[in-house]
């Protein structure tokens, strides 16, 4: 009797839940007005979290790593992505011209935890397809892989958050700035403008962020006829002897790192407290400010350089100032909350040219981000940034290069702004990952 | 030669945070006969909890360390009395997987108090280097085998000389022999936990010394497997001394990796697994470890 109470009080609760789903979710078919098509993810009523009462709203997916081995970076960029589209809503939402009917964006009620494991991925994806428009977050280049080829055949665009160079050759990847391959083309291109390197030892994790990478540096060695290796090294701080050792035997001019914050740290301190005295870049998302504060503090700042695809937070731009209005000064600031913002741009920009189509169906939402030849990045990236009209030929090939500063809000400076070197200027767009595999 | 003394020297240094690790395997093991797959989740908690404490500046690293591992230890406690006392009498196998989910819960407790930000034990060697003749050691590494030894030390005095540690001896010689001598069962164990607990933190402070720390760091601890099944899993001494011969093997393999390479890349992190397998094979209770006798 106990046990049939419990099996009809279950059936209630899914009952209910599944009730409660359908009220408050994303539209799936129901939810545009007369004027406007949809079919997923959009709804006439009001977002959950109403900022405007008139306003429908729509339903974008975030598929992050909160608890994984890249929560330190997901966690702001989702913060940061979230305080987009507040003041996206709070500006009146998405609107256009000529279509009466506005909407909010919801980036909240489909925020899934992946923890980094694309099986996850692929499962919370499925979950919350139904619901969804679009994706404003798909955080991992094999997680994003994995689910790529359903999106295409649901025309479901995103916004990734990484930098792979796979992603300029997908239509419904909107990738923002330039993938990891070109960054180190230029890092590369840089170092010997500045520093005359004749060899380079690129250290890096497995897989496609640091196989992208070194690929990259790879590339542009041969362009510059110098001598080129790499390593690959695993995560973890104290697992480092190894890429240590390689540098101090082969004592590279530049080491070009791909690898996390700890690791980074980890090799920079160890070779240069061997007296190793060559020049380390580090690709984009393996600084992180605290690492100031480690015992590899003085070696960072006295040969380390950071890679980046965009300026850091605190930068003077009308971009960086609403970010900065809009976050604050985090504790834990980082360029991942930069990060999170920038990648919003293009799928406002979709939007509101979808919505002036009257066509929110993810067909002609797709149709837009596939022809859009620009986006106002509000000065975050140089102009040109956002041509996914033009494929993986026209995507931004502008990188920076950073000193660490322990004055700097995210503990980076610029000292060279945004440039193309001669190898990414030349370089005929591919996969780089699968070159070095 | 300076080549190979110096892996030998990074190897003892890597070798005592093992062997630190692995006796706190090998002390719940013998009072109980289970084996604790928590010990990772103690290690990073403990980490974690220094990098908080060494903010209280007159704490300074080694006062923060102590009391971080008195908390982990006291932690540890809580969690015998209220998870692992009530499964006495139940399968081990029953027990080692909630150990399994007591490391997971540690584990995501811990790394959501890292934080995105990295986190550091401020211990006061950092990467600074220290050279005998043309050999070079980190101090971190020195300060790791000193640290092991003192400890190791009063340990064995603690186990030989105090009426609580001859219970402890008396509990894993024979439960029953010792319940019936008046020896508190319970309270063994507890101690047991406390101090497998104690022990992981102080290892996680010297693995994290000169190292920045997220949540990529705990697997430092499992390292402490093969330790155990090289020494015996119910030899102190066992675990000491195969904690510092995996080190010292991690470190040559990083040093040789050239002559390695076929073992594919970064061999270092399997040769202790190749070693644990074929101590398996070759000799299942270890260097030291009792031999089982089954009756058939």
């Amino acid at each position: 009797m106990r046990r049939l109470a419990t099996l009809g009080a279950a059936a209630l609760l899914v009952l209910v839940t599944s009730a409660c789903r359908d009220d408050g979710g994303g539209g799936n078919g129901d939810g545009g007005d007369g004027d406007v098509a949809t079919d997923f993810g959009v709804s006439a009523e009001p977002c959950p979290a109403v900022v405007n009462e008139a306003n429908g709203c729509i339903y974008l997916g975030t598929l992050t790593d909160l608890t994984g081995p890249f929560a330190g970076f997901g966690t702001p960029l989702t913060t940061a992505q979230g305080a987009f589209w507040q003041r996206v809503n709070e500006a009146g939402g998405i609107t256009a011209d000529g279509v009466e009917q506005a909407y909010d964006v919801d980036v909240t009620s489909y925020q899934e935890d992946t923890g980094y494991d694309p099986t996850s991925h692929a499962q919370l994806y499925e979950e919350m397809k139904p619901n969804i428009l679009a994706l404003a977050q798909t955080l991992g280049t094999p997680q994003t892989q994995a689910i790529l080829p359903d999106m295409q055949a649901s025309d479901v665009i995103a916004a990734p958050a990484g930098y792979s160079s796979l992603f300029n050759v997908e239509d419904v990847i909107l990738e923002s700035s330039a993938s990891y391959c070109v960054e180190t083309m230029n890092s590369v291109d840089y170092a010997v403008e500045e520093y005359e390197i004749g060899s380079v030892l690129a250290v890096h994790f497995d897989g496609d962020y640091g196989l992208d990478a070194a690929a990259g540096g790879q590339i542009a060695a041969e362009s510059h006829g110098l001598d080129f290796d790499h390593v690959i090294t695993p995560a973890g701080a104290d697992q480092q002897e190894e890429a240590i050792g390689r540098i101090l035997a082969d004592q590279p001019d530049l080491v070009i790192i791909t690898t996390g914050p700890t690791e980074a740290a980890a090799i920079v301190g160890g070779a240069a407290s061997q007296g190793f005295t060559g020049r380390f870049i580090g690709t984009n998302p393996t600084w992180n400010p605290a690492l100031l504060e480690s015992p590899a503090g003085e070696a960072l700042q006295a040969l380390y350089q950071a890679g980046g695809t965009f300026p850091t937070f605190g930068s003077d731009t009308p971009a960086h100032q609403a970010l900065a209005e809009a976050v604050g000064t985090p504790d834990d600031l980082n360029d991942g909350y930069t990060a999170g913002w920038m990648w919003q741009y293009p799928i406002k920009a979709v939007l509101e040219q979808a919505l002036a189509n009257s066509d929110l169906t993810r067909a002609g939402v797709r149709a837009v981000a596939t022809g859009l030849t620009t986006v106002d990045y509000e000065g975050m990236l140089p102009a040109g940034a956002g041509n996914y009209a033009g494929g993986a030929a026209a995507q931004i090939r502008e990188t920076m290069i950073s000193d660490p500063d322990p004055e700097a809000p995210t503990g980076l400076t610029t000292v060279q702004d945004f440039f193309v070197g001669p190898t990414a200027e030349a370089w005929e767009p591919e996969v780089c990952f699968e070159l070095l595999g | 030669m300076t080549k190979l003394l110096e892996a030998f020297a990074d190897g003892l240094g890597r070798g005592s945070v093992y062997a630190l690790i692995a006796l706190g395997f090998v002390i719940i093991y013998k009072s109980s006969r289970v084996i604790s797959f928590a010990q990772p989740g103690f290690m990073i908690a403990g980490v974690v909890l220094v990098t908080y404490l060494v903010q209280v500046s007159w704490l300074g690293f080694f006062g923060a360390m102590l009391l971080g591992a008195v908390l982990i230890g006291l932690l540890a406690l809580g969690i015998e009395r209220a998870v692992i006392r009530p499964m006495i009498g139940r399968p081990i196998f029953a027990i080692a997987i909630i150990t399994i989910g007591l490391d997971i819960v540690l584990r995501t407790v811990a790394h959501a108090y890292i934080g995105p930000l990295v986190r550091h034990v401020g211990d006061p060697w950092g990467t600074s280097q220290l050279h005998l003749g043309s050999v070079r050691m980190d101090q971190r590494h020195l300060a790791a085998v000193v640290t092991a030894t003192v400890l190791v030390l009063l340990l064995f005095g603690f186990f030989r000389y105090t009426r609580m540690g001859l219970a402890m001896r008396a509990v894993a010689e024979d439960q029953e022999a010792a319940l019936a001598q008046g020896v508190s069962v319970g309270a063994v164990f507890a101690l047991s936990w406390a101090l497998a607990g104690g022990l992981a933190a102080v290892a996680g402070s010297f693995a994290a010394a000169g190292v920045s720390v997220d949540n990529t760091f705990w697997p430092v601890a499992l390292y402490a497997l093969p330790v155990i099944i090289l020494g015996g899993l119910d030899s102190l001494p066992g675990a000491v001394l195969a904690g510092l011969v995996i080190g010292v093997l991690r470190s040559l393999a990083d040093a040789y990796v050239d002559d390695l390479s076929w073992l594919g890349e970064n061999p270092s992190l399997i040769v202790p697994w190749l070693v644990m397998m074929l101590v398996l094979v070759v000799r299942p209770y270890g260097l030291f470890g009792t031999r089982e006798v089954e009756r058939v």
